[in-house]
């Protein structure tokens, strides 16, 4: 069963539009996943919706200017609606896009929707981790799917900003227990985890730094912490 | 702290009084959606329009803080509302919700175009519209041509329109047709002849 899920915060923001593509992708599978944040989203929406059409807001205008500034807009307006009546077009149906798959060391995985139009880099390999870069230009923010072989795991380290772990198929573990396909994993800098996987695993990452490895000779392996973030 | 506190009560009076004066007409909405959907109304678009289009601007240039960009998400979003109405299925949410989706992913492409310079459209893989759900027989160009034919039929004279929306449509026998509309057989027969004629014309000046 999920047991972590994103917080209120992050839906509220994901609901706004405000999250970078990244994360709001990272939201939406989590929610295809989840009935419980599924439903939370769709009152949300509903409420933010109702908020926003409920009242007029007025586009601020100098006294003077509004009487002319009003006329204006309306004027540009009855442009727009003849504009947009002129077309009698009409948007098609949503097709049902078809399955895209993503193959890492022969195992064959179906990627999420809402990584469907996202570019994918290829795939690099260090032992038994595998990293395909999900590149949506957003500067510090890296986002990857990452994926660990059998009985593989990510050497114990921290991070300088956010890193969001979202698994997508197959199971691991750190010092905080077991997680599922879905489960929805933030940390902070505050945390130090060392997930392992049994049987691998495959996961959509966002991290805002590089990781810090915090262990002995784990600290020789700065090339993990770049290759993952 | 003191300014915040004494400044509360009004806030929330406030609040409640636009509550009361401001509510939004749902049903009003969910109907010319369908009359846009149905007859490509222009005269339920404008009023849906207005009802929007001043709100989505504020909202908006709130958030883009550019009175033109604030222009171009009226335009896109008031666009893929008049192109999409027959996509919108009230049961599945309220018209405000399924625009504020329609205007929030508009937004959000556009501030990544302008942000990560991305051309990609993402937003509607990551916040999929609440559509009815078509069937995979539900080939799309026949329901575009469909409406097509039954825009170009609109344009037959009446009793021409009659008679093959009864035969095309309803299903009706031409006999069933004569007796139905009062009128002899050969008569139905001519009109029926008579509107195919047109419609062939009418349709082969579209598909050239």
């Amino acid at each position: 069963m999920i047991k972590h899920h994103p917080k209120f915060s992050l839906l509220k923001s994901f609901v706004d539009g405000d999250l970078p593509a990244s994360l709001a992708a990272g939201i939406a599978i989590h929610a295809d996943m989840c009935p419980i944040c599924q439903q939370k989203i769709s009152q949300l929406t509903e409420q933010v919706a109702e908020a926003s059409f409920e009242q007029d807001i007025l586009i601020k205008t100098p006294v003077s200017e509004s009487a002319h500034t009003l006329e204006a807009a309306q004027m540009s307006f009855d442009d727009i609606i003849s504009e947009i009546t002129a077309s009698d077009d009409i948007a098609p149906a949503k097709v049902i896009a078809k399955e895209k798959l993503i193959t890492f060391k022969g195992m064959q995985y179906s990627l999420p929707n809402a990584l469907r139009n996202m570019e994918l880099g290829r795939t690099a390999q260090i032992g038994k981790l595998s990293r395909a870069r999900v590149n949506l230009g957003e500067g510090e923010i890296h986002t990857n799917l990452l994926h660990i072989g059998p009985g593989g795991s990510i050497p114990e380290h921290t991070h300088k900003g956010f890193e969001l772990t979202l698994l997508l198929a197959g199971t691991f573990a750190d010092e905080q227990g077991e997680y599922v396909a879905g489960d929805f994993i933030m940390l902070d800098k505050r945390h130090q985890h060392q997930p392992a996987t049994e049987h691998g695993c495959l996961c959509y990452t966002v991290a805002n730094d590089a990781l810090h490895f915090t262990q002995g000779i784990n600290k020789l392996l700065n090339p993990i912490g770049a290759f993952i973030y | 702290m003191q300014l915040l506190h004494s400044e509360l009560p009004s806030h929330k009076a406030n609040a409640t009084s636009s509550d009361m004066t401001n509510k939004i007409d749902h049903p009003q909405l969910c109907q010319w959606l369908k009359l846009i959907a149905d007859n490509r109304d222009k005269q339920a678009f404008t009023e849906v329009f207005s009802f929007f289009a001043p709100k989505i601007k504020g909202i908006a240039q709130g958030k883009l803080n550019s009175e033109a960009l604030a222009s171009e998400v009226v335009q896109d979003t008031m666009t893929n509302v008049w192109r999409k109405a027959h996509l919108f299925d009230d049961n599945k949410g309220a018209a405000t919700t399924w625009v504020y989706t329609i205007m929030r992913n508009v937004t959000f492409d556009l501030l990544r175009k302008m942000k990560a310079n991305k051309e990609d459209t993402l937003s509607d893989d990551i916040w999929p519209l609440a559509e009815s759900e078509h069937t995979e027989d539900d080939v799309f160009s026949d329901h575009i041509q469909s409406r097509n034919l039954k825009g170009i039929i609109d344009t037959l004279p009446e009793n021409q329109q009659q008679v093959v929306k009864g035969f095309y449509f309803l299903e009706m026998s031409q006999e069933q047709l004569a007796v139905h509309l009062n009128l002899p057989l050969g008569t139905i027969k001519s009109r029926l002849r008579l509107a195919l004629g047109k419609l062939k014309l009418k349709l082969g000046e579209d598909h050239d």
